[in-house]
């Protein structure tokens, strides 16, 4: 599974961070979120997915 | 009482007032039944405005903010405004970056955004957390107290005043008038006395900036007295409106948070309890809170041109009130919406708004709720809320609040904490 932020729709609700800690950062300048690899470990591929369904905006798509 | 006449989507007029009192008795029922008949309703209210309760439609509302605007254009020689946030705007006092359009409003964001976010804010608990522990220690004594004078007021507001940088001695001068303003209906006559005591703050403000400007120091005084946005130095206007609009949404709304998580967990001691033995639940309880009370109930934006939102046209002018607290409780978004469930997950609730006025002040406000909900459940971990003496804001247009959370509980020991 790989997992991306659509920069242009992410505000910083930081629900994906609630989701998965280990993969979702919050920037330090706006608390806007990414991942420094969108690579997503299997163990992680459910918590991603409630991340998904976590963003109000609707800003992280998995493939 | 809000009346339905029409199941038509296209063509729903409805009687909807959010400043009476009897919306802050049924708000829930009121948006139940919107959502459900009328999910895009018109009324003549204040003009004529859109009602939006699905949570869809709010999104995607938020989200076009090229097509909605939130600027507030304010005339002060007749002391009347148009646009902004709320339905109808109230007098001249404007807030930015929440009542700003681009690119004004990237300007004001860039240049404070990094003040409140994750880092800037966690580096701030260690301070929210002795204030609180300072706050029990006042009552705990006692065995009683009011949670929103002597806890969920005080918190945010010296909170604020630290990251300002105002004397903390000073926060109920500050607090009070917003506390007041944001909870006495709009048709009360008390109403522009409540909005003329924001002069005392405006009158502060002012003396800081101008200390500020000889004498810097670390903080955000001095960052709107000294700094500079796209290149030039703040202009008096923008200083205060940017500072009201930090203050109104510092002072009150996490206020009315905390105080609602209070009363539901006072109520709910089998759920206090889980809360209590696993305190991981806590960023979750705290999401679930701000869904099911939802601070700020609503909002409102101006469409500037013709725009469709999934297949509803809003035309250029009309306004729309983007109401959060119906769209949190949508059951297309959330299952068993009207449940409090503290371990709920995933929670895409709006109460801090969506698209790019997201709430600033979001991060902040999660600190200090579990700084202060975790500081009750350690050390007045039995309280009982006494219901008789309950007093919730007559309007809660605002922001959902309690003017009095009276409790009780066994009296304990200080831990010597204080505010300064």
């Amino acid at each position: 599974m790989k997992v991306r932020i659509d920069a242009d729709l992410c505000q910083g609700h930081a629900m994906c961070a609630l989701a998965c800690p280990e993969l979702f950062q919050l920037s330090d300048e706006d608390g806007h979120a990414y991942v420094e690899d969108e690579n997503v470990p299997p163990e992680y591929e459910a918590a991603v997915e409630r991340a998904v369904r976590s963003c109000p905006e609707g800003a992280i798509q998995t493939s | 009482m809000t009346e339905f006449s029409s199941k038509d989507a296209k063509a729903c007029p409805v009687h909807f007032d959010h400043h009476t009192v009897d919306h802050t008795k049924q708000w829930p029922e009121t948006y139940r039944k919107l959502r459900e008949e009328c999910p895009r309703a018109w009324t003549d209210n204040y003009d004529g405005f859109w009602v939006a309760t699905r949570l869809s439609d709010i999104v995607g509302v938020a989200q076009q903010s090229d097509a909605f605007s939130a600027h507030k254009e304010v005339d002060f020689e007749n002391g009347t405004s148009t646009g902004g946030v709320t339905i109808p705007p109230a007098g001249t006092t404007r807030g930015i970056p929440n009542e700003a359009d681009n690119p004004e409003w990237e300007g004001i964001r860039r240049f404070i955004n990094r003040r409140f976010a994750p880092r800037a804010i966690e580096e701030r608990r260690a301070k929210a957390k002795q204030f609180t522990a300072a706050l029990v220690d006042m009552v705990i004594e006692t065995g009683e107290c009011d949670f929103v004078d002597d806890l969920t007021s005080a918190l945010p507001a010296l909170v604020t005043m630290e990251i300002f940088g105002f004397p903390l001695d000073e926060w109920r001068k500050f607090a009070d008038p917003f506390h007041t303003m944001v909870f006495t209906p709009i048709h009360d006559p008390a109403f522009a006395e409540t909005v003329r005591g924001l002069d005392y703050f405006r009158e502060r403000v002012d003396e800081e900036i101008a200390k500020r400007r000889i004498e810097p120091k670390d903080d955000f005084l001095t960052l709107l007295a000294t700094g500079e946005i796209n290149g030039e130095p703040l202009t008096w206007q923008q200083i205060r409106d940017l500072s009201f609009n930090i203050l109104a949404g510092g002072v009150d709304t996490t206020t009315a948070l905390a105080s609602n998580a209070l009363i539901w967990l006072g109520r709910n001691p089998g759920e206090r309890q889980r809360l209590i033995d696993d305190p991981d639940l806590m960023p979750f309880a705290c999401e679930e809170f701000i869904r099911f009370y939802s601070p700020i109930g609503a909002l409102s934006r101006t469409a500037i041109k013709d725009t469709e939102v999934d297949g509803w046209t809003i035309r250029k002018g009309e306004r729309v009130l983007m109401a959060y607290a119906g769209g949190n409780r949508d059951p297309e978004a959330f299952e068993d919406p009207e449940q409090v469930k503290i371990d709920r997950f995933p929670n895409k609730h709006v109460g801090f708004g969506a698209g790019m006025h997201r709430c600033l002040g979001s991060f902040l406000a999660r600190m200090m709720f579990q700084e202060m909900i975790g500081e009750v459940l350690r050390r007045l971990p039995d309280y009982t809320i006494d219901e008789d003496g309950l007093r919730q804001y007559p309007s809660i247009s605002g922001v959902n609040g309690w003017i009095s959370i009276p409790a009780h509980f066994t009296p304990g020991a200080k831990v010597g904490a204080v505010i300064e």
